[in-house]
């Protein structure tokens, strides 16, 4: 009997503005190279055409069916952060549905930061430490799966992740890293004792989180019967639908139709005898059937479902060298406010910008790049990290 | 069977070719009409008689008549009698198709901008072929001073008069259709195309010197930008030493850009290379470190395309063609001396940048070659024919 696991990732990134090296750069550096406006922008759009109106149909859905339809969320800090300084009320929708008991959460990293992949684990734990921290004191819940950046996992990240207590974590259900397998399993992973891995069935999510409108699909379009009497037919005991949050009036616009067929998707997974809603706490205790052996990034993003989203081209490389160069000298300043820049210049996407691939996932790096071109977006990246290396080198206290 | 049934047979009414040539036009009808040799169509080129030795036979060049200017320079050296001179060998060119065309039979009259659209008129008159006229440029473009009305009206009569036009670019069409009120359905967009294997890579010269080098290459008019390069040169220099901008192309504004170069007090960081033969511009490309096309109106921009081939990056300007074609280019309004000076100075300093932007251009220059705007060519031919 299969459970079907919604996992939904909640992220907003604070873009950077046009920095110029031709201006009067004295003063907030956080004024200087984030976009107040556009992020402030963005973060309304979004949250009146997706997390709004979603929340609302959760909810309603949630009383509807009386604990019988479940969902889990990862929001990260940034969107967290910017929820409190943009828009309250999204963040209140999100403890109302927290207050139904048929709400999990997952832990990430605050920064939406790429920090897992640092030689030094300081920076991941601290952040994972924050994101827990804050979704004790917002949500009163203390999440036992973790969900990592982008999906990202290996071997080593998920030894980590063990070893700060959590039971389960999410990536790809890929097959270079499955084989024949399902994903519709838990696994265990390779040098780790206890931790069990969820793996997104792509298939099924992307239906919904990538062709749901697309007219070249043989399926479109995509009705809750059709999709209901998809999953019934599915073998193993969990079907692990991760995806965006903003897929729902942001990605797939209103006008598709993605609303309703959300209000009526559980509706007609329940008439399914076979089919129930579960959370990842709830089934991180199912018995795993094998072990996945992960030595290099796994991720959710582009077809290579590896690092290369971020850090495929040089440019990227050394953007993200320089982030993890920078550190010490953050760290010595014990200046707060320079550290949260420091992270919030980790968020993945400043790098996903710099992307050079070309084809479909060129287009969808495009899509959400503020920048003309990657080679645009490295130049804006590369002045501003210049420009906290030089803050850090003088006289740090003068400038502040 | 008719052997002759697939082979096309054009007459090309040109002006430059090399090595009679001031700029992209000579370069393009050069490397289009081998390209289209090797399809298998014959092509009669017509142009001005010169003082130079033509030699070869891909494409038969027919000089008609002398005209006694040269191409693309300064109107005002093309002297008072200067519609006149072009009149009369536009008479004389449609003529010379007229009678060879009693041997040769052909197919369609293909020409090149104003200077022979007359004659690609005249000559459709007279053997009743098609006409396809190739608009790389318009008045609007050439001239800063405001456009000559006359030439603006051959240019109007002559592509509604035309039975198809192609553009380089849609930047081009676009301006044929607001400007001319051109029917859009009757134009075809065919880009430039160039040869990579031709051009050395950056990767693989000497530099002239430790000295970073950021190269203009164009005539000396307005609507190529060269203030602007001065101006954003001025710009680089205030923050960075050790850079040398060379300029390279002849034009009338020349004696004014040197002065110009001395009141900005950055002469001694810019050389004025003055017209560069062929084989020098090849090594220009490769020894710089940057290449920028900061035009006013570009109707394509073909050195951008050689300097991509050349692995060196490019700053255009959003007003040109050849930026409608690569996303491997940093683009920048004309104007924007401030966004073109970071540009210039982030391609010095960020070395893995310089490089990464050079390879992928390299790779992207070769969807464009000429053999594909020769194929694409023969298909608006054989729409007519």
């Amino acid at each position: 009997m299969p459970s079907i696991c919604f996992y939904f990732q909640v992220h907003q990134p604070l873009r950077m503005r046009r920095f110029s090296i031709f201006e009067d750069n004295n003063g907030d550096p956080y004024k200087l190279y984030f976009n107040e406006k556009l992020n402030r922008e963005v973060f309304e759009k979004v949250a009146r055409k997706c997390y709004l109106p979603t929340n609302s149909i959760m909810l309603d859905l949630i009383n509807k069916f009386d604990g019988k339809f479940r969902i889990s969320y990862s929001l990260t800090g940034v969107f967290l952060d910017q929820c409190q300084e943009f828009n309250p009320k999204v963040l209140d929708s999100f403890e109302d549905l927290a207050k139904t008991g048929c709400v999990d959460f997952l832990d990430e990293t605050y920064y939406h930061s790429l920090c897992s992949l640092f030689k030094d684990k300081r920076e991941f734990k601290e952040q994972v430490e924050l994101h827990r921290k804050s979704l004790s004191s917002m949500f009163k819940c203390k999440p036992v799966v973790f969900r990592n950046t982008e999906a990202l996992f290996t071997n080593e990240i998920a030894k980590l992740v063990e070893d700060m207590g959590y039971k389960g974590m999410v990536t790809e259900g890929f097959e270079r890293v499955l084989g024949w397998r399902s994903p519709n399993y838990l696994y265990r992973v390779k040098g780790c004792s206890s931790l069990k891995a969820f793996l997104r069935n792509y298939r099924l999510s992307d239906d919904v989180a990538y062709r749901f409108s697309a007219r070249w699909w043989s399926e479109y379009p995509l009705t809750a019967e059709k999709y209901a009497s998809w999953l019934s037919r599915c073998e193993g005991p969990l079907l692990n639908m991760f995806m965006d949050y903003e897929t729902f009036g942001e990605h797939q616009w209103e006008d598709t139709g993605i609303f309703e067929f959300l209000k009526k998707m559980p509706e007609e997974i329940l008439k399914y005898e076979n089919l129930n809603f579960r959370t990842p706490s709830e089934l991180v205790g199912i018995e795993p059937v094998g072990e996945i052996d992960i030595p290099n990034p796994l991720s959710w993003a582009d077809m290579e479902r590896d690092a290369s989203a971020w850090l495929g081209n040089d440019m990227q490389k050394v953007c993200f060298r320089m982030l993890e160069g920078l550190e010490p000298m953050v760290r010595g300043t014990k200046d707060e406010r320079l550290i949260r820049i420091w992270r919030l210049l980790q968020n993945s996407d400043h790098l996903y910008y710099l992307c050079t691939k070309s084809w479909a996932d060129g287009d969808v790096h495009k899509y959400f790049s503020p920048f003309d071109t990657p080679y645009d977006g490295f130049i804006n990246f590369m002045n501003v990290l210049q420009d906290v290396r030089c803050r850090l080198k003088e006289d740090i206290p003068k400038k502040r | 069977m008719d052997v002759r049934g697939e082979l096309l047979r054009i007459a090309m009414l040109g002006w430059e070719f090399p090595p009679f040539k001031s700029g992209g036009l000579g370069v393009h009808c050069y490397e289009l009409t081998h390209a289209l040799a090797s399809r298998g169509v014959e092509v009669d080129f017509y142009m001005p008689r010169t003082e130079f030795e033509m030699k070869g036979t891909t494409p038969r060049l027919i000089q008609v008549m002398p005209v006694h200017f040269g191409p693309y320079t300064a109107r005002e050296t093309y002297g008072p009698d200067f519609m006149g001179r072009v009149m009369q060998y536009n008479i004389r060119c449609a003529e010379e198709v007229e009678k060879n065309n009693r041997e040769r039979h052909y197919d369609l009259i293909h020409n090149h901008d104003w200077l022979t659209i007359k004659a690609g008129i005249l000559a459709k008159q007279r053997i009743h072929k098609p006409h396809v006229v190739t608009i790389h440029s318009t008045e609007y473009d050439r001239s800063a001073m405001g456009p000559n009305q006359q030439i603006l009206d051959i240019e109007r009569s002559g592509v509604h008069a035309a039975d198809r036009v192609i553009t380089v670019s849609h930047m081009m069409k676009k301006q044929l259709v607001d400007k001319f009120g051109l029917n859009c359905e009757k134009i075809r967009v065919i880009y430039n195309g160039v040869d990579p294997d031709k051009f050395r890579k950056k990767w693989e010269v000497r530099k002239y010197s430790k000295e970073k080098v950021v190269l203009f290459l164009g005539r000396m008019a307005e609507q190529k930008g060269p203030v602007q390069f001065l101006q954003t040169a001025q710009k680089v220099l205030s923050v960075m030493k050790n850079v040398h901008f060379v300029m390279a192309g002849g034009g009338d504004m020349l004696p004014y850009l040197i002065n110009y170069s001395i009141q900005l007090g950055i002469s001694d960081n810019v050389t004025f290379l003055g017209y560069l033969p062929e084989s020098q511009l090849k090594e220009a490309y490769a020894k710089s470190d940057v290449y920028v096309l900061p035009s006013v109106s570009e109707p394509f921009g073909i050195t951008a395309l050689e300097a991509m081939a050349s692995g060196t990056p490019i700053i255009l300007s959003k007003t040109s063609g050849v930026s409608e074609i690569t996303p491997h280019c940093l683009k920048v309004d004309f104007w924007d001396v401030n966004r073109m000076a970071e540009y210039i100075i982030a391609l010095l300093k960020y070395r893995v940048l310089n490089h990464t932007m050079g390879h992928y251009e390299v790779e992207d220059a070769r969807k464009f070659s000429w053999g594909k705007a020769a194929d694409e060519t023969v298909g608006v031919y054989r729409e007519l024919v």
